[in-house]
């Protein structure tokens, strides 16, 4: 059984000034979401030591986390809409679609082993006519590829012999769907001087929480914390490629976990684009990085900004010489995790997601940036502009530098 | 010429006391008019703990008051379970407590026929987290929380509809006697000056701090010490049931969950004036600092307002003659016929909001005797309609919570308030933290009489929220206005006086969020509603 009076406590703060709502994607676009202000700290209030109430709009929320950005309280309105989500879950009952969904990992694993299939079966009408009646996943939904050759059958180092040592959080998009993220994370790196550890892992949990599957999220992390503090016990720093990864470690770890061993490892977790950035400040950087002369736009996922640490991603980009890349500045993409995937929120989905789309096309870069693989998800469906990772782009820039010598 | 009204039996004040008076009177035939100078519940009986006392409390000090208290614990839990939550409450040992205490609390429950039931201190942890990790010992008694508000509309909402009278906003100005006889109070409409006088075979005094002045005006000596005290409310509800420290009872060791606040209180001053509800920054730090004993992490907890009670104590010393019958040594029912000479003239005073329906029995029993009325009591069986109407509320275009709340609330308004929620402006949610939407609120105000957001607040929970009414108050106003419900000025008046009554609650609190809280209700009211400091003014 769920425990609802969790020890989250910021829901006390909230003065109810609605900049939360003002800041909410989803309350911009439709009225049949109950916004955070009511389904986070408001209702955790009601229920708290007191009976359950149930609340089926939650389902919209899409934890991207902008709520909490905009908080002046710093009330935690992610971790609690989580909480409601995890109510909502217990009460209703868990759908078989919402279990895929929340399991990156599993289905990671089963497409992978046979992806070719899994792909096209992914494409074929008929059976995403059944998907859509048996899971509610929309027909129109495309879906991320599933890689044979994921990268946990590539890489399998566990531990670095190099001074600073990084432990690599490669994290479910990058493990099974992008493995060639993984990979130009891994040469940015030795590009770097630094050998790459993967410490055992399991899926980071933020899909779990969002279907509000809190029980689980809580076991993956406290599985996670265990096993990476072995890593930073002796001197690992842990990096993620992907933010909603590096989100979870640094901060919702704190929430659902709250022990002294999560503070502990939250405070050795960075992006990977972080990282760079740090080891650039401390003069530790490989600055030999060949120009580049595209034009690219960089979106930014909400997860990204969710950690208030700038915007990383576009200070490496703008390392490299004549490389043009511009901030779409445009919000939240709407695919948001495993939400865009559900049928009823298909369409709020696309309303999000047009905002970002309409950017994209008035920017007409060559291809797009982002760190995030479901946002990716989302620019593959509603542009027809190429997705790349940012560090892609600099392991790209390292190789041409370095073939040119 | 001024209206002169005729009745059995006039009640003199609207708390709790008077309104069970009103309900016995009514069940037993008897023809009655309550008369209170304020809205019901003007006086301590909305200014109190709302501990439904298991008697475990008294169970040392006083073994009467505790029986009593089970006792009438268990009728009031079968007859008006509206307003009661049976939370349980737990008694718990610190290790600073004296030890024989305890034991002689146990002997004692035993005695009185207290059920008392140990548990594991690691589930007392479990299931009250916020309880000290050093608690030695932990208990289980019948405790339960009351609506005090509910109450007494309820109460008061019976008797009515079983023929008696209420007149609130009215004062009683005067007591009319002739040869060593009361006959009749002198009253006026606080609201339009008007006087009145109402004409009766007896007067019962139940003005609880005010019995004083009650008795003077019919020329009986009556000595009452006001002992104030003072309570907190916590933003949200961090205990599932009453947590009370099992000592020799004293300040600051009882926190009583109440919806969705916990109340934590109380301390003992003794002041003269029954109109002092003067709160004390010192007084507060104080009492938090012996709650801290239980709750540690009280500090850290948002506190969003505070407010004083005077609990009346009937001195024995100021009679002449006999001292009346004392009920027990806290609940004094006085027959000024037997005690001072004065015929057709009641005093009853003291006691608990627990035991109001024992001293209200005890009371009519004495104006049957003086009648000459053969009826007895029923309230031990007779219920009061109940406030929780099941699956009501199904189609209702409202938040769960909203609806939850309905479900808890709407008793016999159910009906009502479900037909107004069809029309969608109606189904609007006035007050967010507490859920109110504004067909509540319609259904709360009077049919006739000035618009008043505290006894909307009272009947509804408007504005008792964390926010303390910074955006429903004038919400609720402005739709008033706009409604028809008021005119502009009542709506003005009306969210000046609310605004500065809550204000002086949150002042004495604010630190913290609630500092933050306050200063954006002045920026709001001040600044963008233009109000000036009139706020200050109107108090
Ligand atoms: C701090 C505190 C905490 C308490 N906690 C608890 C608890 O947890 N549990 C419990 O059981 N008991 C508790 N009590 C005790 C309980 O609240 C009181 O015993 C009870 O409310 C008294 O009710 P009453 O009707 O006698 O007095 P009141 O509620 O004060 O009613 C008297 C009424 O008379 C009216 N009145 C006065 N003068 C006039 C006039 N001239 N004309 C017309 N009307 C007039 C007043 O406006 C007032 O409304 C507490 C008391 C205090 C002070
Ligand atoms: S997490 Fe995102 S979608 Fe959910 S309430 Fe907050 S801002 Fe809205
Ligand atoms: S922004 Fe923060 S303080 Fe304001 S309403 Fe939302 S949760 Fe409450």
């Amino acid at each position: 059984m769920l425990d609802p009076n969790i020890l989250e406590t910021t829901y006390e703060k909230c003065l109810k000034c609605n900049a939360c709502v003002a800041s909410c994607p989803v309350s911009g676009v439709t009225l049949d979401f109950g916004g955070p202000k009511h389904l986070g700290p408001e209702l955790k209030r009601l229920v708290d030591n007191q009976q359950i109430i149930d609340d089926k709009r939650i389902e919209f929320c899409t934890l991207c986390g902008n709520c909490d950005m905009s908080c002046p309280e710093n009330v935690h309105v992610s971790t609690l809409t989580a909480y409601a989500k995890a109510i909502h879950t217990e009460k209703s009952g868990f759908s078989f679609r919402d279990f895929v969904l929340s399991n990156a990992e599993l289905v990671g694993k089963m497409a992978s082993a046979f992806a070719p299939v899994t792909n096209m079966a992914m494409k074929m009408k008929p059976i995403r006519k059944m998907m859509e009646k048996m899971m509610g996943i929309p027909e129109d939904r495309q879906f991320p590829n599933y890689q044979f050759k994921n990268f946990n059958r590539v890489y399998k180092n566990k531990t670095s012999g190099s001074k600073r040592k990084v432990a690599y959080f490669v994290g479910c998009y990058a493990t099974y769907n992008a493995p060639e993220v993984a990979g130009s994370f891994v040469k940015v790196m030795e590009y770097n001087g630094i050998e790459v550890a993967i410490p055992r892992q399991k899926c980071c949990g933020i899909p779990m929480l969002a279907n509000g599957r809190m029980n689980r999220a809580q076991k993956n992390a406290s599985d996670n914390i265990e096993s990476l503090l072995a890593y930073t016990r002796r001197g690992y720093d842990v990096v993620a490629t992907c933010t909603s990864c590096s989100l979870a470690l640094k901060k919702e770890y704190l929430s659902i976990n709250g022990t002294d061993e999560a503070r502990e490892l939250a405070a050795h977790v960075y992006d990977a684009d972080e990282y760079l950035r740090m080891l650039k400040e401390e003069g530790e950087l490989n600055v030999n990085l060949a120009p580049m002369k595209d034009r690219a736009g960089y979106h930014a996922p909400c997860h990204m900004r969710a950690q208030g640490m700038g915007n990383p991603a576009m200070d490496m980009l703008e390392l490299i010489p004549e490389y043009d890349v511009q901030d779409l500045g445009a919000g939240c993409c709407g695919q948001c995790g495993t939400f865009g995937f559900k049928k009823e929120k298909y369409d709020v989905s696309m309303k999000l997601g047009r905002t970002m789309a309409e950017s994209v096309k008035d920017l007409g870069a060559d291809y797009t940036v982002t760190e995030c693989g479901m946002c990716k998800n989302q620019l593959d469906q509603l542009t027809d502009k190429a997705v790349k990772h940012p560090i892609q782009i600099l392991a790209e820039s390292y190789e041409r530098a370095k073939r040119a010598i | 010429m001024e209206e002169v009204l005729e009745t059995q039996v006039v009640v003199i004040g609207g708390g709790i006391t008077g309104a069970g008076i009103l309900r016995d009177l009514a069940l037993r035939g008897i023809k009655a008019i309550l008369v209170e100078q304020g809205d019901l519940g003007h006086g301590t009986s909305t200014r109190n703990h709302g501990l439904l006392h298991s008697g475990g409390r008294y169970a040392v000090r006083d073994p009467e008051a505790a029986v009593e208290s089970y006792h009438e614990n268990l009728i009031l839990k079968k007859t008006i379970p509206g307003s009661i939550e049976k939370t349980g409450g737990l008694f718990v040992k610190l290790p600073e407590d004296d030890d024989d205490y305890a034991q002689k609390w146990l002997r004692s429950c035993k005695k009185l026929g207290i059920p008392v039931e140990e548990i594991p201190v690691e589930q007392a942890l479990r299931e009250e987290p916020y309880l000290n990790k050093k608690a030695q010992a932990v208990f289980c008694v019948p405790d339960g929380a009351v609506d005090d508000f509910t109450l007494l509309v309820d109460v008061c909402a019976d008797a009515v509809r079983r023929g008696a009278k209420t007149l609130t906003y009215h004062k009683v100005t005067d007591i009319v006697t002739e040869q060593e006889r009361v006959v009749g109070v002198c009253i006026r409409d606080v609201l339009t000056g008007m006087e009145k006088e109402i004409r009766a075979d007896i007067v019962v005094n139940a003005a609880g701090p005010w019995g004083m002045e009650i008795a003077g005006m019919a020329g009986v000596p009556l000595k009452i010490i006001n002992n104030k005290g003072m309570l907190v409310v916590f933003s949200h509800r961090f205990n599932k049931r009453v947590i009370n420290r099992l000592r020799m009872p004293g300040d600051g060791d009882i926190f009583v969950p109440a919806h969705d606040v916990t109340i934590f209180g109380t301390t003992g001053v003794n002041t003269e004036n029954p109109n002092d509800f003067s709160l004390s920054r010192p007084e507060l730090e104080h009492m938090l600092a012996d709650g801290k004993a239980l709750i540690p992490s009280i500090d850290d907890m948002r506190l969003i307002r505070a407010y004083s009670g005077s609990r009346p104590l009937y001195q024995t010393s100021a009679g002449r003659g006999s001292s009346g019958r004392d009920v027990t040594r806290g609940m004094a029912l006085l027959d000024h016929h037997e005690r001072d000479g004065m015929d057709g003239f009641i005093t009853i005073t003291g006691g608990k909001l627990t035991t109001f329906r024992l001293m209200a029995e005890k009371t009519v029993d004495l104006v049957c005797e003086k009648l000459g009325v053969q009826a007895n009591c029923t309230t031990n069986v007779e219920t009061v309609s109940g406030r929780r109407t099941g699956d009501s509320f199904n189609k209702a275009d409202i938040a769960p919570a909203a609806r939850h709340k309905l479900r808890n609330w709407a008793g016999v308004q159910a009906p009502k308030i479900e037909s107004a929620l069809k029309e969608e402006e109606s189904s609007h949610i006035v007050c967010e933290c507490e859920q109110v939407t504004w067909a509540e609120i319609e259904a709360a105000m009077p049919e006739k009489g000035s618009f008043r957001l505290g006894g909307i607040r009272r009947r509804t929970r408007l504005g008792m929220g964390p926010c303390q009414g910074t955006f429903c108050n004038f919400r609720a106003a402005a739709l008033a206005a706009e409604k028809g419900r008021a005119t502009i000025e009542e709506a003005d008046g009306a969210l000046l006086h609310a605004v500065s009554e809550r204000k002086k609650g949150m002042g004495v609190v604010a630190t913290g969020e609630t500092a933050r809280q306050l200063l954006l209700m002045e920026t709001i009211y001040r600044v963008s509603l233009g109000f000036g400091e009139e706020a200050h003014q109107n108090v």
